[in-house]
């Protein structure tokens, strides 16, 4: 049991539940498609073009060779992979085709890595091919009951969105620098280690683009107002009793943050800089495996460790979608296909190896023995990663309205003070 | 007498001290950028307040030169853009220019503001319309679609340039040569050509230099089909590896330096190309 530890908090498997595996030949196939074999037939020969932020060499050499290879070797698919500075540059591609009439197999983008937000742009516009996810072999590895990502920033996924890595709110902290008894747990203690600390603080301005500090946000709301449940649905009262709390706390620490808060980080690539130049003493991660990639990849100290607060810290998912106007659906639905596959997500983890840290989405209770050692190997040699126990403070995002108040207020009562 | 022919050589050797301070100044406004680029390229884990990178790496220059690396890819679309960008619009901006530095003629005026036009719009309104009509037209997601959008931004730069070259022009010399007997071919080759010269070196390397930086219309236009240098610079950038991103923007820059170099005698004040801008 020891072994399990690390996974075994990944929300996931808290609860299992394991589905009835469906085996692969009397699957219904996945739109315009008659079964499985078909989309592997279609898929030989085609060009995968991949839309999906740039910025992560982890994620790009990942990708490449891993998936990559395995795309070319097995099933005949060349993938593009298309380097963006922002997801929204890949949605916005797809709305000028879809206003200029471009035919729905003809489209230049087939498969997004995208989440929240974009994904709802896309499904709102009707723009989303699908519903697929549970039409290709390895949705069986899913939880798809109990897994949590069914809904992405509090939209129904409806089956058009892939889940394929976990993530959690995680701080991250230099043991090198603090002692984790000495750590804040909670946003109240917090605030006391802010004053007791100043200028050794700040956090990522919430924005788009910037969700991490939306999440801080809409996190410390949770502990001002009763937890996640009031957040679940969207609730104009609830936003106007709990908005102000958060202000005002926010607006109190202000005096003593990194340059008395007359500044924010802009992403978190920019606090995680000025952790690591040891400017603050705290960054933030979502990636499963906290500091573990970030050390590996030289951005952050040998000594930088992840943890969590005692409560209160929202969990979400990295998903994929199609277009609608993919002009190559096959290879797009093999390869959502092959990043659930076990080994693959068991790759994905390893940062002592090619792996990005990104944390399994697959159901544990759906694997074999030997399947489910693979990751609790890789598990117990990650290094910079949260004590697993403290995962259990993992809770779920709020409705996306809320993150549309927080960012669209936080400028306005905090920034500018003008509340 | 004595005392006059001592004063010259001083204050010639004054002259020439501060023109040699103004160039070491320009030099170290041009190069310092790169100097941080050059040793952030070489570190890993190089955190304040070292001042120098404790540990020096080639982790950088392994990704670029990685078997999956996009960089060769890139640097071949940028090149191919730039180079055919460049022949071109100078091609397409010679005619023009000349009839601008040469005549005037009514609306003259409209003309020359049409043709800057491009300079004062942003790019991106530009490009978002241009994107959906490339879309229909099929010009999207390939070379021949990126390299007509770069020549949005590149024309006016290419023009003026080249219109100031013609209005220190004399036309009669082509009259000359055609009344000795000289083809409309050999006229230009021998008499056009020579004079315009510098002035078609210094265009050229406005429409290099801005095809070869050009971001948002290749990103438009090319659709994720065309991966340039610039589009695999921001994407780069907007992650946290300060070691390839500078390394990338070496890789980036090294090409324009190489060309300025070459090319610098042109560019010098004696040179008739630079004179043209007086004209705006």
């Amino acid at each position: 049991m020891f072994r399990y530890r690390i996974m075994a908090t990944f929300l996931l498997c808290l609860v299992l539940m394991p589905l009835a595996a469906v085996a692969a030949d009397d699957m219904e196939g996945p739109p315009g498609f008659d079964n499985w074999e078909a989309v592997l037939e279609e898929a030989r020969g085609q060009t995968l073009n991949w839309h999906m932020w740039g910025g992560s060499d982890a994620w790009n050499s990942f990708v490449d060779i891993v998936y990559g290879g395995e795309l070319m070797e097995n099933y005949g698919v060349t993938l593009n992979r298309v380097p963006l500075a922002d997801t929204v540059d890949a949605v916005n591609q797809v709305l000028s085709e879809e206003e200029a009439g471009v035919a729905h197999d003809e489209g230049s983008v087939d498969l997004i890595w995208i989440n929240g937000e974009n994904f709802k742009t896309l499904k709102q516009a009707g723009l989303l091919y699908g519903p697929w996810t549970l039409n290709v072999p390895n949705s069986k590895y899913l939880d798809w009951e109990t897994g949590g990502f069914l809904l992405d920033f509090g939209e129904p996924i409806d089956y058009s969105e892939q889940p394929w890595a976990a993530g959690a709110f995680q701080w991250i902290y230099d043991t090198a620098r603090m002692d984790a008894e000495d750590l804040p747990r909670s946003y109240a203690e917090l605030g006391e280690w802010i004053g007791a600390n100043p200028g050794r603080f700040t956090y990522v301005a919430p924005g788009p683009g910037a969700f991490q500090g939306t999440r801080i946000v809409k996190q410390l709301m949770y502990e001002l107002c009763g937890g996640p449940e009031p957040f679940a649905a969207f609730d104009q009262s609830v936003w106007d009793e709990c908005s102000p709390k958060a202000w005002e706390v926010l607006n109190a620490w202000e005096a003593n943050l990194w340059r008395e808060g007359a500044t924010y980080p802009a992403t978190a690539n920019e606090l995680n800089e000025l952790f690591a130049n040891g400017e603050v003493d705290f960054s933030l991660t979502l990636t499963g495996t906290g500091a573990a990639r970030g050390i590996a990849s030289g951005q952050l100290p040998e000594t930088a460790k992840a943890y969590l607060f005692d409560a209160n810290m929202i969990s979400g998912f990295s998903y994929l979608a199609i277009p609608i106007n993919s002009a190559n659906k096959a290879a797009a639905l093999v390869m959502g296909n092959l990043l659930v596959r076990p080994d693959m997500q068991a790759a994905q983890l390893d940062t002592n190896s090619l792996g990005t840290g990104a944390t399994p989405v697959v159901d544990f209770s759906t694997l074999s023995e030997e399947e489910a050692q693979a990751f609790a190997d890789i598990a117990a040699a990650i290094v910079g990663a949260a004590d697993p126990a403290e995962f259990a403070a993992l809770v779920p995002n709020t409705a996306s309205e809320y993150h549309t108040l927080t960012e669209q207020n936080w400028e306005r009562c905090v920034l500018r003070d003008e509340c | 007498m004595a005392s006059i022919s001592s004063r010259a050589p001083t204050s010639k050797s004054l002259a020439r001290f501060l023109h040699y301070c103004a160039v070491a100044f320009l030099i170290f406004l041009l190069l310092t950028p790169l100097i941080a680029f050059f040793f952030n390229a070489f570190s890993f884990r190089w955190f304040y307040p070292q001042l120098f990178p404790k540990e020096i790496s080639l982790r950088a220059w392994e990704s670029i030169v990685a078997s999956n690396s996009k960089v060769p890819e890139a640097l071949l679309n940028s090149t191919i853009l730039a180079v055919g960008v460049t022949l071109s619009s100078v091609i397409i901006g010679l005619p023009a220019a000349r009839a601008l530095g040469l005549y005037s003629f009514r609306g003259k005026r409209v003309i020359e503001f049409l043709i800057i036009s491009p300079t004062i719009v942003p790019g991106i309104a530009v490009a978002m319309g241009l994107n959906i009509n490339f879309i229909r037209w099929g010009l999207s997601g390939n070379l021949l679609g990126v390299g007509l959008v770069h020549l949005v931004p590149v024309m006016p730069y290419v023009v003026l340039t080249l219109s100031g070259v013609f209005s220190n022009y004399n036309p009669e010399y082509e009259q000359q040569a055609r009344s000795l007997g000289a083809g409309m071919l050999a006229t230009f080759w021998h008499v056009t050509l020579p004079a315009i010269f510098p002035g078609i070196v210094v265009a050229s390397l406005f429409a290099y230099l801005i095809s070869w930086s050009q971001y948002i219309l290749t990103f438009l236009i090319g659709a994720g089909q065309v991966i340039t240098m610039p589009v695999l610079l921001f994407s780069t950038a907007s992650g946290s590896n300060n070691a390839l991103t500078a390394a990338m923007s070496l890789v980036f820059v090294a090409p324009s330096i190489l060309i300025l170099t070459l090319t610098a005698r042109y560019l010098s004040g004696k040179s008739s190309a630079i004179g043209g801008f007086g004209q705006l």
